[in-house]
């Protein structure tokens, strides 16, 4: 024993380089060692909830930073980075992730993108809210500006998950999540989608409510289009139902009686009220047009084109006003089509028999009342008319057999006025019209048959020289 | 301390041969010895680095090469101490011999 203190006082020589090799340990070690338990420190984390963990060693010391979802997760966190083996101290810089109150989650949509922003309660509903969000949309960027917090409602991902669904049938708009409450704003991107969506809102979780539903129908669009070069009427957009669209064909067809009516109408629920009663007279007033197109927008009507004569665009916004049921409006872009070169007598009476052989200038049945329908083919006759200024033409009323030979005497006479009437208020002088009837004595066709009939019952255009 | 041992195994060996050498060379060096009094203030403050490592008060990396430090220490000395024991035991036993 005494030797050994003897010789201890002799060991320090070997201070020298022994200080030396530990100036090298230290000078080679240090930043593997610590990247080594950096890397070992993660590992242990692997599997714990946490987010925004930053784990940095100097020495052996870890600074470990991180957010978690609960006191006990985090208590558990700390201590497995503290049995990490090496691990001299932790500088703990964890925390609880921050709670949201109230607990806002929303959903953007706009053009281009989904934006998926406000509290998520845990990663992995965040993920799965995301996926939902790209799965359901296809094609459409989604971005997340979510972040996590604690405080969500219970149930709140099977809630978000309904509601990103929705967020598809959105052309635009916001669906806002605060606490239990939803909020929608916004337009539907189909129509039908308004009514989708709050159908599918009766399927949010248990103590889910709607505070404020505001998505917004598209509007609801009825298009005509009245081509004089084609002779068509091609219609498109949509209409309530099959009935209201038979409805709108047929009345086409009566009020369009040279055209041919091109039908691409498509069903679809939410039109405004009173569809059918303001679509068929606007129909009827583009009938009157010589070129024209109709749009109907909600309750908003457009009508714009090219009238055969200048007092017909103040009669068409006239009759459409009246017509039209409460809550609708007109805006009518109406001119006048330049006149058309004059004729003589022998063109004139050939343009009218060819007009008339087209259509028939309807009455209500029984009576001299001009049909509304017939208003187009009279505008046309009113055109041809200002086409031969010279000549004297003579407006006969014919009628069928039924009935006594007086009264249908009387009324073709009263018809054939009517019709003159009518001529004279478009701005044609009366002088130049007689009304003549010739109730049931010139028949054209069998008043055998019910279509015999309808040829005899007609108003004829004579030129006189 | 485990984990010290085996990421710087290289470096402790070191340490232990070196103090083994210094050992073997110490029990017949004429050299002077350092004096009794140098001797108790060294292990002063051999101690007082040892209860400042025990007590984990330095951070960060001065602290970890306090820690490697010692350590190094510690396996020199034990080094020398077997070292300094083999060559007297082997000379001692070369004595009688002689």
């Amino acid at each position: 024993m005494h030797g050994l203190f003897r010789w201890s006082s002799k060991w320090w020589p070997g201070v020298i380089p022994l200080f030396v090799l530990w100036v090298l340990a230290a000078w080679t070690s240090t930043a593997p060692l610590e990247s080594d338990l950096a890397t070992r420190s993660s590992a242990v984390l692997k599997d714990t909830l946490l987010d925004k963990t930053r784990i940095t060693a100097a020495g052996r010391d870890v600074t470990f930073a991180a957010d978690a979802f609960s006191e006990e997760g985090r208590r558990s966190a700390v201590a497995s980075v503290e049995a990490v083996p090496g691990v001299r101290l932790v500088n703990d810089d964890t925390r609880l992730v921050p709670e949201a109150k109230p607990f806002v989650w929303s959903a953007e949509r706009d053009v281009v993108r989904v934006t998926l922003s406000g509290s998520s309660p845990l990663p992995a509903s965040k993920a799965k809210l995301l996926d939902a969000a790209r799965a359901d949309l296809g094609g459409v960027e989604v971005v997340d500006q979510m972040n996590l917090s604690r405080g969500a409602p219970a149930r709140f991902d099977n809630a978000a998950l309904l509601l990103i669904d929705q967020v598809n049938k959105l052309k635009d708009g916001k669906i806002t999540i605060s606490d239990t409450e939803v909020s929608l704003s916004g337009m539907a991107r189909e129509l039908g989608g308004r009514e989708a969506i709050t159908a599918a809102l009766k399927n949010l979780p248990d103590g889910f409510s709607v505070a404020a539903n505001e998505i917004k129908a598209p509007p609801y669009i009825f298009q005509a289009y009245k081509d004089p070069v084609a002779v068509t009427l091609t219609l498109t957009g949509y209409v309530p139902d099959n009935n209201v669209h038979a409805t709108i064909v047929a009345a086409a067809g009566r009020k369009f009686f040279s055209e041919k009516v091109v039908d691409n109408l498509k069903a679809s629920v939410g039109a405004p009220s009173g569809f059918a009663n303001a679509v068929v007279p606007a129909l009827g007033a583009l009938s009157r047009l010589s070129t024209g197109t109709l749009v109907v927008s909600d309750r908003e009507v457009k009508l714009s084109g090219d009238a055969f004569y200048d007092a017909a665009p103040a009669q068409i916004r006239a009759g459409l006003i009246k017509d039209f049921p409460q809550g609708w409006q007109l805006k009518a872009d109406l001119s006048v089509k330049p006149a058309a070169a004059p004729v003589d007598a022998t063109v004139c009476q050939q343009l009218l028999s060819e007009l008339l052989a087209k259509g028939t200038i309807r009455f209500v049945s029984g009576l001299s009342t001009l049909d509304p329908d017939s208003a187009g083919l009279l505008d046309h006759l009113i055109e041809i008319a200002l086409r031969c200024p010279t000549v004297n033409i003579e407006v006969a009323g014919h009628t069928d057999a039924d009935g006594p030979e007086g009264f249908n005497q009387a009324l073709s006479e009263k018809r054939a006025e009517v019709v003159t009437d009518y001529l004279v208020k478009a701005g044609l002088p009366a002088s130049r019209f007689t009304a003549v009837g010739y109730g049931s004595t010139q028949p054209i066709a069998s008043n055998e048959t019910d279509e015999g009939k309808a040829h005899n019952r007609r108003i004829e255009f004579v030129v006189k020289e | 301390m485990a984990y010290l041992a085996t990421f710087h195994w290289g470096w402790l060996l070191g340490s232990l041969l070196l103090g083994f050498a210094m050992g073997w060379i110490a029990v017949v060096h004429r050299a002077r010895g350092v004096s009794k009094v140098t001797s108790r203030w060294l292990a002063v403050l051999v101690a007082a680095l040892v209860a400042l490592a025990l007590a984990r008060v330095i951070p960060g990396r001065p602290g970890y090469w306090l820690d490697l430090g010692l350590v190094m220490f510690a396996l020199y000395l034990a080094g020398c101490t077997v070292g300094s024991w083999l060559r007297d035991w082997v000379l001692s036993g070369h004595a009688p011999a002689a």
